[in-house]
């Protein structure tokens, strides 16, 4: 079976500064493996591939190039070198509540959100309703996105998006958000979905999540993939090395 | 699982719905929020050619040699709204939906041609404007020229998706082109034959005139009612120039694609 993402080789750059002096000259040079100064790679030479069905946690300490990692497999960002091959449709849980307009109704954002990612309207108006229903919007169905609650703003997202057909997940830390009620009911959807068989990248710093939903780890350190194994071992590893230097 | 879509990610037919639900959300943002709605993109070129009528007929009593001067205004002034209201547009395409542009993975060209479809959209919507003034004002001429109204428009379409795709990514990288595009079409609007034609134009000015893509298009727009306009160097030169725009454009997108996504 071919893999769900594969990834080969795969580094990005950034600028240390954003104000940097950018110059003209940017626009002929070509994205080559030169590093100009004041740019740094927030990943580099990274490669692994992911089978459907796997659940796959990413852990390192902030600014390691994790949710970098994710916009990349979601297609948000492209890479300097390598390349990143997803087979299949991805349905980003990151920047979860961005894709919605503060003017227009919960009902219109709904199904703004889900046409993007390609669900037609005859999908999205049978899905409607469980939608609402999982998001616990009920009465607010009329009222412009930009009046409700930030908790409110996250189920919503949460429950359009994980409605979504697409074979692979992304999760970007985004759990920890909403109450625990409402979070409860997000790991039983997760559980959901991956007894479907369909393929999980999660982003969390939350050890209990990761070994609850996750079967395989990626440690990041440093814009460079250090581990890869179980996620008990990555784990382990990661929690050693963040330890205090006594 | 069933796997329900329209069309696979990448197909032209999801392209084009992806495009028409970011134009749609755009009209309907303009038009849910604001109780004069559609008068909007009627009443900013009604009242600028009031102005401009008043301006050239009543105080400096020197026409520009055209009768009715307020159909030949405003046959320019609507084109010209819809050019002005994109590109400004434009320089702010990517920071507006800078959320949605960092989580959803669509084309990144439908950023810029929904600006051009919605405002597109806004334009057609202000024809009946004039269409009647072209019906009540005595005098005024109407023939087969209307012919070239549609090719204005298509003209009018490649060059503002070619201007977007090299404004939007500039704009996104570079802070300060926001505000000097912005001076460059004030400039712009005088430097055009919108409320006077080409050949008011003196001297070498008729010739450098003419190298303003909107100088030929907006002449293939006029036809209908002055074909007495037709200036075949101006609209060749325009189609020619609108052309390389285009090419250009696609060539900047591309290149600076990448830097931008980082940039958001």
């Amino acid at each position: 079976m071919a893999a769900a993402i594969e990834v080969r080789g795969l580094g990005v750059q950034f600028r240390r500064n954003r104000r940097g002096r950018r110059s003209f000259k940017d626009l002929f040079a070509s994205a080559s493996r030169r590093t100009r100064p004041g740019e740094f790679w927030a990943l580099r030479d990274v490669s692994f591939d992911v089978q459907p069905g796997e659940s796959i946690g990413v852990v390192g300490r902030n600014g390691q190039g994790k949710s970098t990692l994710l916009r990349l497999v979601a297609g948000v960002l492209l890479p300097d070198e390598g390349s990143v091959a997803v087979n299949g449709g991805v349905a980003p849980l990151i920047e979860l509540t961005g894709g919605f307009v503060g003017d227009l109704t919960v009902r219109e954002n709904v199904r703004l959100t889900a046409g993007l990612h390609g669900m037609p309207k005859s999908e999205i108006a049978s899905r409607y309703d469980e939608m609402i229903a999982f998001a616990e919007l009920e009465e607010f169905q009329e009222t412009p996105y930009k009046h409700l609650s930030n908790g409110m703003k996250v189920r919503l997202a949460f429950s359009v998006v994980s409605q979504l057909d697409e074979p692979i997940l992304l999760v970007d830390e985004v759990l920890a958000v909403g109450d625990k009620a409402f979070r409860d009911k997000c790991y039983k959807r997760i559980d959901e979905l991956l007894a479907e068989g369909r393929t999980l990248f999660f982003v969390s710093h939350n050890e209990r999540d990761l070994r609850r939903f996750c079967t395989r780890g990626l440690y990041l350190n440093k814009g460079a993939l250090v581990l890869d194994a179980g996620i008990n071992e990555v784990l382990d590893r990661y929690n050693s090395d963040s330890m205090p230097q006594a | 699982m069933s796997r329900a879509a329209v069309g696979a990610p990448g197909t032209p037919r999801r392209y084009l719905h992806s495009l028409w639900l970011l134009s749609a959300r755009d009209l309907k943002v303009r038009y849910a929020t604001s109780f004069l709605g559609y008068l909007w993109s009627v009443l900013d070129p009604l009242v600028m050619s009031a102005i401009y009528w008043f301006v050239f007929t009543q105080v400096f009593k020197r026409d520009v040699g055209e009768d009715p001067y307020i159909v030949f205004l405003i046959s320019a002034l609507l084109p010209w709204v819809w050019f002005n209201s994109s590109v400004s547009d434009f320089t702010k395409a990517f920071k507006k939906d800078s959320r949605l542009v960092r989580s959803t993975n669509i084309p990144r060209s439908i950023w810029v041609n929904r600006i051009v479809l919605s405002k597109g959209m806004e334009f057609l919507f202000s024809l009946p404007v004039l269409v009647l003034f072209a019906i009540f004002s005595p005098g005024t001429e109407f023939g087969w020229g209307i012919l070239w109204f549609p090719v204005a428009m298509a003209l009018q379409v490649i060059l503002l998706v070619g201007l977007g795709m090299l404004v939007a990514p500039l704009c996104a990288l570079y802070a300060d082109l926001e505000r000097t595009t912005g001076l460059i079409l004030r400039a712009l609007f005088y430097a055009t034959p919108i409320i006077y034609s080409v050949s008011n134009l003196p001297g070498p000015f008729e010739t450098i005139g003419s190298f303003n893509p909107l100088a030929g298009i907006f002449t293939l727009y006029r036809m209908a009612f002055f074909p007495d306009q037709w200036h075949l160097d101006t609209v060749l030169i325009g189609a020619v120039i609108t052309l390389a725009i285009f090419v250009l454009g696609q060539w900047v997108f591309r290149t600076l694609e990448r830097p931008v996504l980082k940039e958001l």
